[in-house]
């Protein structure tokens, strides 16, 4: 157990050596952007207006000085760090003063839900599925399921999701193509709000569900094909242990192994979020907000959204490894 | 705890995580009454172009707080002294498209223009029933002089001397210097200054980090509810609307007006069909044509082909003339005839282009102000090229354009002479390579094969910067295929900050505009004003709007003094933009190519009376804030 823990610490302090790079890296790319903060605000705030030279040059200088981007870089990178250990990213600059980890905390729970659960439902239907194909390998429904997953997998994700909105928007419009909810409900822990959410949840989740079971499918039923001819597997066959404990105990459970440390990544970029999934069907989101920083010159917001998805996928990785000792035996911690 | 039971109860933990985030990432605004409510015949949904508003919940249009703008907020809620709009005006409401809005009547200057006094409606309310005076428009000016960060503050703390209210319904300027066209930061183009509530803000500490959550109205709208996530605001018509500005022009018909942004091109065509949507900000052209075929309800700013409203904005290929190959005339002049404007058109806007070949938008009142009355000047323009004299102005081109699209379009496209003007232009240069070739040589380049050299030696390159998208893209990429196959070699460049660079002057020649007029007013100020050489600066400092190509000339500064000179309204002013268009001509600083065309389209499914091009009342461009006007002119469908 000592040596589990020694394996932990070690594992912790790589994952906070990442954080600190990783977000360090961040700051420098973010501040080295040749978008300015203040030009983008001035070409916001005059874009079509009627304002003297004199009066631009006087809106340059009081924004200069309110986003604080007059000091010199290395005092910025310090207060930055001096911030964060207090949890403040500063406010953003996009919709200043707000501060930009509200924002990114209004846009997260959208992201993190669909994504999350489309990642698990692929991740599920496709693992499933896939182990299921890599042992029967003659089964027709299983061989069919196959040259579905390999002929939509290939397809654009714009393109699938054109289609279902299309579809199911427009030919047949049973289904909301816009939004997070409808506007007649209330938020709040009630079942209209949480039906709503439901139903505008199903065009987004169903595109990325359907370019995405295709992958975890393939490489679950190429990984049970070989473990299919272990020799464990052959006793147990030998040796009359039920099919479905074969498929479970001993097939599925030895090729999950890799599989999850594959969710574990996927999860972590779900911080992300999905810029086209968001622009196609007008989802509230990470994705969008991320844009919107980069375009405007945002950095604060740029590194509120890089922060917590370094931070997220660093530690899923580390929660993989802290993981993979219990799932596997054979994985050494001494 | 055995492992399995851990790791399930940790799933649903986490799950449960997540949707408690969702519930408490919204709010209780987020919440409105029963659609129900929002009967169709009673209310319009607009489509409005801003991304997702991501400080939803902020009202304070004095501050850059990440708040929405068009949302509603300044169409339906605020308000300032004058309008002048784009197009004609609602008739009889508007004296040459300016509205008297908060004021009672035009602006009154003195003899040298450093003073304004400005006489102001009575009995106009604010939404709680305060009335609205003077105090509010000396507040408005102070509070922003005081307060740096604030929209209007570098435009008052520049200008304003003092500001008094010498009576509840008089308000006097004095200004730091002679300034006729003072009164157009208080007249709404776009937007302009918009009057603050004295009552409200003078109670805040902090105006830069005050939301102003709900937004008291000075218009006939009111909040109803918003969107936690930033993409919808339904507001609601004030019982007492008619003691507002826009209750002077008409009674808005809707009861209610909801405003949806983040839609895609996409959804927006299916949510019009889907009756969910009255009127589009914009399509793409092809979206339009599709559209306007499918459905019978929904038409744009002309009838037929090319549907699309003129902005008021002329896009062009901008020359940075502190760039030592762009400095002859000659050369500039050689760029324009190498271009094809069937080409553009055709690239750009698949022929639905208007196009203009002065330095003036053809919109609004200046075809009847410009571009009519210098049609016979334009068609005896002559250039001399050093070789030969040719006139380069092609009347036929909007013809020429016509009968391309037409196989394809029929009957939507017009046949009449001044129909066609009004759609495609009055003309263009023609394309002629040889004049082209004269005019380089004549300033000293020579040829190389088929690549141009310039006077030092050096082959005649350079990059044309363009944006990542849209209409103005396609135009920049076949502007540089056209120079390319003339033997320049331009090469087209995407730049995602195009805007922050052609501030810095760091191009050789942009896609965009330089050109931004009042659209129903002759007046050239709106642009024209910056292009003073007082306000250029060296390479490398930031260049204000809207000079971008940072041309210098005594004589277009004496034009801009004389401008300046003489009231708003002085029929010299007209004199002057006419010799500010030929000294254009005659030096080419930039290249107009044609309006902004914005395909904005509307549905007669529930609503009917929008704008067009033979009512042309207001324009339907959802965005600009003087759109108001169209809510007292429509009328339901159905009772």
């Amino acid at each position: 157990m000592q040596g589990y823990f020694w394996f932990a610490a070690k594992r912790a302090a790589q994952l906070f050596a990442v954080v600190f790079c990783g977000i360090s890296a961040t700051f420098m790319v973010t501040h080295l952007s040749p978008i300015s903060p203040v030009e983008s605000a001035l070409g916001r705030m005059t874009a079509r207006s009627n304002f003297a030279p004199e009066a631009v040059e006087s809106m340059r200088a009081a924004l200069t000085e309110m986003y604080g981007v007059n000091e010199p870089l290395i005092n910025q990178y310090f207060n930055f760090w001096a911030r964060l250990v207090h949890g403040d990213l500063g406010p953003s600059l996009i919709a200043f003063p707000t501060p930009a980890m509200e924002l990114v905390m209004r846009a997260l729970p959208w992201t993190v839900c669909l994504l999350l659960t489309s990642i698990l439902i692929t991740f599920v239907v496709g693992n499933v599925m896939g182990a299921l194909a890599g042992y029967n390998q003659n089964n027709r429904f299983l061989k069919a399921f196959g040259v579905v997953a390999m002929g939509i997998q290939p397809i654009p994700y714009y393109i699938v999701a054109f289609i279902l909105l299309v579809v199911f928007g427009f030919i047949w419009p049973v289904l909301p193509i816009s939004g997070g909810f409808a506007m007649n409900v209330t938020p709040g822990w009630n079942l209209a709000y949480i039906g709503s959410v439901l139903q505008h949840a199903i065009l987004p989740a169903s595109s990325l569900v359907l370019v995405g079971f295709g992958s975890w499918f393939l490489g679950m039923r190429a990984l049970v094909s070989n473990i299919v001819t272990e020799d464990y597997v052959t006793y147990a066959e030998l040796a009359g242990v039920k099919r479905r404990t074969i498929v479970g105990s001993y097939v599925i459970r030895n090729a999950a192994v890799p599989q999850l440390t594959a969710l574990a990544m996927t999860l972590g970029g779900v911080f992300s979020g999905t810029v086209i999934t968001e622009q196609v069907f007008n989802y509230p989101g990470l994705g969008s907000l991320l844009v919107d920083a980069v375009n405007g010159g945002d950095f604060s917001l740029v590194l509120a959204v890089s922060t917590v998805s370094v931070a997220a996928v660093a530690t899923a990785i580390f929660i993989v490894d802290l993981l993979h000792p219990l799932l596997d035996p054979r994985v050494r911690t001494d | 705890m055995d492992r399995r039971s851990f790791m399930v109860g940790t799933a649903v933990g986490a799950l449960m995580l997540g949707a408690k985030g969702l519930a408490f990432a919204q709010d209780a605004e987020g919440s409105a009454p029963p659609l129900n409510d929002f009967v169709r015949n009673e209310t319009v949904i607009v489509h409005n172009p801003e991304g997702v508003i991501r400080n939803p919940g902020w009202f304070n249009i004095w501050v850059n707080g990440g708040g929405g703008t068009s949302n509603g907020l300044h169409q339906l809620t605020m308000d300032t002294l004058w309008y002048i709009d784009p197009d004609g005006g609602v008739p009889g409401k508007s004296e040459n498209a300016i509205y008297n809005a908060l004021a009672a009547e035009p602006w009154q200057y003195n003899d040298d223009f450093t003073e304004m006094t400005v006489k102001l409606r009575q009995g106009i309310l604010w939404s709680d029933g305060v009335e609205f005076t003077a105090d509010d428009v000396v507040y408005t000016v102070t509070k922003q002089m005081e307060t740096p960060g604030m929209q209007w503050s570098g435009a008052f703390s520049t200008q304003v001397a003092e500001v008094t209210a010498p009576d509840p319904y008089t308000v006097h300027f004095t200004l730091q210097a002679p300034n006729s066209r003072f009164h157009a930061i208080f007249s709404v183009r776009w937007n302009a200054a918009w009057i603050m509530p004295k009552h409200v803000f003078e109670k805040v500490d902090d105006v830069l980090t005050f939301d102003y959550n709900p937004p008291l109205s000075l218009g006939a709208y009111t909040l109803n509810s918003f969107d936690p996530n930033g993409t919808w605001y339904i507001w609601d018509k004030r019982e007492d609307w008619d003691k507002t500005t826009l209750g002077l022009v008409g009674q808005p018909t809707p009861k209610h007006i909801i405003y949806r942004n983040n839609i895609s091109t996409d959804n927006r065509l299916i949510e019009m069909r889907n009756g969910n949507l009255d009127m589009i900000h914009d399509l793409s052209p092809e979206g339009t044509f599709s559209i306007v075929k499918e459905d019978p309800n929904v038409h744009g700013w002309f009838t037929g082909f090319p549907y699309a409203h003129p902005d008021p904005t002329l896009p062009m290929a901008i020359f940075n003339h502190q760039k030592p190959m762009f400095q002859d005339k000659r050369v500039r002049w050689a760029l324009a005839l190498m271009l094809d404007a069937r080409a553009m058109s055709m690239a750009s806007y698949r022929g639905a282009a208007t196009l203009s070949a002065i330095s003036i938008p053809p919109t609004g009142t200046h075809p009847r102000d410009y571009h009519g009355p210098l049609q016979q000047f334009m068609i005896d323009y002559e250039i001399d090229t050093g070789t030969s004299k040719v006139k380069p102005y092609d009347p036929t081109i909007g013809q020429q354009i016509a009968d391309m699209v037409r196989p394809q379009f029929g009957d939507d496209v017009p046949t009449d002479p001044e129909a066609i003007n009004k759609s495609f232009g009055f003309g263009w240069w023609k394309q002629n390579l040889q004049a082209a070739e004269e005019l380089l040589t004549a300033a000293g380049f020579t040829k190389n094969g088929n690549q141009w050299m310039t006077d030092t030696g050096e082959p005649f390159a350079f990059s044309v910067q363009i944006p990542q998208e849209g209409v103005i893209n396609r135009l920049g990429t076949i502007i540089a295929q056209l120079w390319s196959q003339a033997g320049v070699q331009a090469s087209a460049e995407v730049a995602p900050d195009i805007w922050d660079r052609v501030g810095a002057g760091d191009y050789e020649v942009n896609i965009g505009w330089a050109v931004e007029t009042w659209g129903g007013h002759p007046d050239l100020s709106f642009f024209l004003d910056s292009y003073h050489s007082e306000y250029v600066v060296e390479p490398g400092q930031i260049q204000p709007a809207r000079n971008w190509m940072r041309w210098t000339n005594p004589k277009l500064d004496e034009i801009i003094e004389k401008i300046r000179g003489v009231d708003f309204n002085d029929p010299k002013g007209l004199e002057y933009g006419i010799e500010f268009v030929k000294l254009h001509l005659e030096e080419m600083p930039n290249i107009p190519i044609m309006s902004y065309n914005v395909f904005s389209v509307q549905s007669n499914k529930y609503w009917t009376g929008w704008p067009n091009i033979e009512n042309n009342y207001a324009n339907p461009v959802t965005n600009w804030s003087n759109g108001k006007y169209i809510f007292t002119q429509i009328k339901p469908t159905s009772a």
